[in-house]
């Protein structure tokens, strides 16, 4: 029982690990794999969704609608800034990197004018239960559900909706795409306001973890980044699901041994000799390993 | 002499014309004379609007020049500081401690920026990663800091002190001479400008001309022969060891650091200075550095808590509005003519 116990417990902790990776970062891998912008403000708008979650939920909403109305409130906020400053900076990655960093400095800092350096906290949903001498949270293991549910519903998107389909075409050849009447312009604003929303939408999950405060995001942002340079900007989702499980490798034994500010150490050491090894990150490996050829 | 002066009047940064050079001089002058105009408490004031120039002159030839953007330069600002602080804290009544630890300062930086270089230029990686890195390297410093409160974390005598800071530190001292007050000014002024004057004929010389070709088109220039790898490393370790200078007059100025100092806010600045001067012209960054580190002081003294999104705001209209930068763009306006876009 003892035996079972164990692995049960390793097998959680890897789990845990993975989901929180790939939760904080799916929304910014979205982003960069359809535009090629990394969104510096990924853990503001965490942030926001964090707020709105807590603001929600002590309003008397139940947990996952607030979760699911930070998703919307998010993208509504991320749509707004890609109309306003985000547009004007497709091609140009290094100032998109620095323009984001500027809206960063600008929301962190206007929530805590506006809210205080502190928010109520909101306790952990459901329960725990104990399997052997080790005990598991049951909000952990839902997270590690909804983060193969996000998976799959990222995957549904973009291979069986037209927005997918649309959107996938953008990415490949955006100047074809518009010649054969795609709204180019529309399906950058929309991917952008669904990695918005992602990025809203697990801050909110994390919301019950950690304590709530302007520059809460910050904590997410490391590990976000170093998940989406493992990953890749090659195949969105193979690169998402492949780094934030090969960097819970490494996490979770040194995490385990050493604490997890070690841990988080491991994980940038790991992402150095991964890109050294894989420069265009593990995503763009797999596609290579499963297209069957050598070379680009 | 003659290849000296075309080193510095080449056509890399700007301010060309005798005319310049003249008000140039009477600027140093200006401040040469300080002590006729200001207080004492002034001059250490404007000393630290002139410590972060060595740090923002570094990005700039970074960015501006050879086209890698790197949002982790005060990581190497908070290495030297710590580093300084150490060495200097250890050697403390001995008359030469301080330019010891200023060098081994700037030795960490050189070899923390050289392995942590060599990883990403060595990959080869894309653009986007460089500054990604970074910018985790520096919230993982941040971080360690931050947890290094209590006994057990100290190096000899001095404690590394967690949030609280590292205190006391020695100011710098050469001999019996310690450099405090208007000591501390010139010795700032004289190291602001003569960081200035090597990366103004650094770029322009022919190594200088090897980072405009890489920024122009890497492949090209990596056709023609060129390690773009080896010279994106070398100017990499060369603006990680500017960033420790400026760190190095930090705590020589403040006797004093943090880990706030090495925080995200704070990693922010720099990219602001250099976006706001113009990240192509050397003089432009040196000039918003110094306005931009005063207005942030004035803000700061008055307790003032809109400033990061000032900074924020002013981040995104240039960005927005003048690409390249508002004091290029007005110099621009001023010659008549456009340099060629890139």
């Amino acid at each position: 029982m003892d035996t079972l116990g164990l692995i049960a417990s390793i097998l959680y902790q890897f789990g845990t690990n993975a989901a929180f990776l790939l939760i904080s970062a799916i929304g910014l891998i979205v982003i960069l794999g359809m535009m090629r912008i990394i969104n510096l403000a990924h853990g503001e708008l965490m942030m926001m969704g964090a707020y709105t979650a807590t603001i929600a939920f002590h309003r008397g909403i139940p947990f996952p609608i607030a979760a699911i109305l930070s998703f919307f409130v998010v993208a509504v906020a991320g749509a707004i800034i890609e109309r306003l400053v985000v547009r004007r900076f497709y091609g140009r990655e290094l100032g998109a990197l620095v323009v984001t960093w500027g809206i960063s400095l600008i929301l962190g800092q206007t929530t805590l004018v506006i809210f205080g350096p502190f928010m109520q906290a909101i306790a952990i949903p459901a329960g725990s239960f104990a399997l052997g001498q080790f005990s598991f949270s049951v909000y952990g293991i839902a997270l590690i559900v909804i983060a193969v549910l996000l998976l799959v519903a990222l995957w549904w998107i973009y291979t069986r909706t037209t927005f997918g389909l649309q959107a996938r075409a953008t990415m490949q050849n955006p100047a074809m795409a518009r010649a054969l009447g795609v709204n180019t312009d529309r399906i950058y604003m929309l991917t952008f306001a669904l990695g918005a929303g992602l990025a809203g939408f697990s801050g909110a999950l994390m919301a019950p973890t950690v304590s709530i405060a302007p520059f809460m995001g910050q904590q997410f942002v490391a590990p976000a980044f170093i998940t989406v340079v493992v990953g890749g900007a090659a195949n969105v989702l193979t690169g998402a699901a492949g780094s934030s499980l090969l960097l819970s490798l490494v996490k979770t034994p040194i995490g385990f041994l050493f604490g997890a500010f070690l841990g988080t150490v491991a994980l940038l050491l790991a992402a150095l000799i991964i890109i050294r090894l894989m420069p265009n990150g593990i995503s763009a490996y797999l596609q290579r390993f499963a297209d069957g050829r050598v070379g680009r | 002499m003659s290849r000296l002066i075309a080193l510095i009047n080449g056509d890399e940064d700007l301010g060309r014309s005798v005319w310049f050079w003249l008000a140039a001089a009477l600027v140093v002058l200006g401040f040469a004379l300080l002590p006729l105009w200001e207080s004492e408490f002034g001059a250490y004031n404007i000393s630290f609007y002139l410590l972060n120039i060595p740090l923002a002159l570094g990005l700039c030839m970074l960015w501006g020049y050879c086209g890698v953007l790197s949002f982790g330069q005060v990581a190497y600002f908070g290495v030297a500081a710590y580093v300084y602080g150490i060495i200097a804290g250890n050697m403390i009544g001995n008359n030469w401690g301080p330019i010891v630890a200023s060098l081994g300062g700037l030795l960490a930086c050189a070899v923390v920026g050289t392995v942590f270089g060599y990883f990403v230029f060595y990959a080869r990686v894309q653009a986007w990663i460089v500054p990604i890195l970074t910018l985790v390297f520096t919230l993982l410093l941040e971080t360690f800091l931050g947890q290094t409160a209590g006994y057990q974390w100290r190096v000899g005598i001095v404690q590394l002190g967690g949030y609280n800071g590292m205190t006391a530190i020695p100011p710098f001292q050469i001999g019996s001479h310690m450099f405090m007050g208007y000591s501390f000014f010139y010795y700032a002024l004289i190291v602001v400008l003569a960081c200035y004057l090597g990366c103004r004929m650094l770029v322009n010389s022919q190594r200088g001309k090897t980072m405009l070709a890489i920024r122009e088109d890497d492949l090209r220039a990596e056709l023609l022969g060129y390690d773009i790898r080896r010279h994106q490393l070398v100017v990499f370790v060369l603006a990680a060891m500017l960033a420790g200078v400026s760190g190095l007059l930090y705590v020589q100025w403040g006797n004093y650091i943090t880990p706030t100092q090495v925080g995200l806010l704070q990693a922010a600045l720099p990219v602001v200075w250099v976006a706001v001067g113009g990240r192509e012209r050397l003089l432009a960054v040196l000039i918003s550095t110094f306005a931009l580190n005063w207005f942030n002081y004035k803000l700061a003294t008055q307790g003032n808590q809109y400033a990061p999104v000032y900074m924020g705001a002013l981040l995104v209209i240039v960005m927005l509005f003048f690409p390249r930068g508002i004091i290029v763009t007005v110099a621009e306006f001023f010659r008549g003519r456009r340099w060629k876009a890139t």
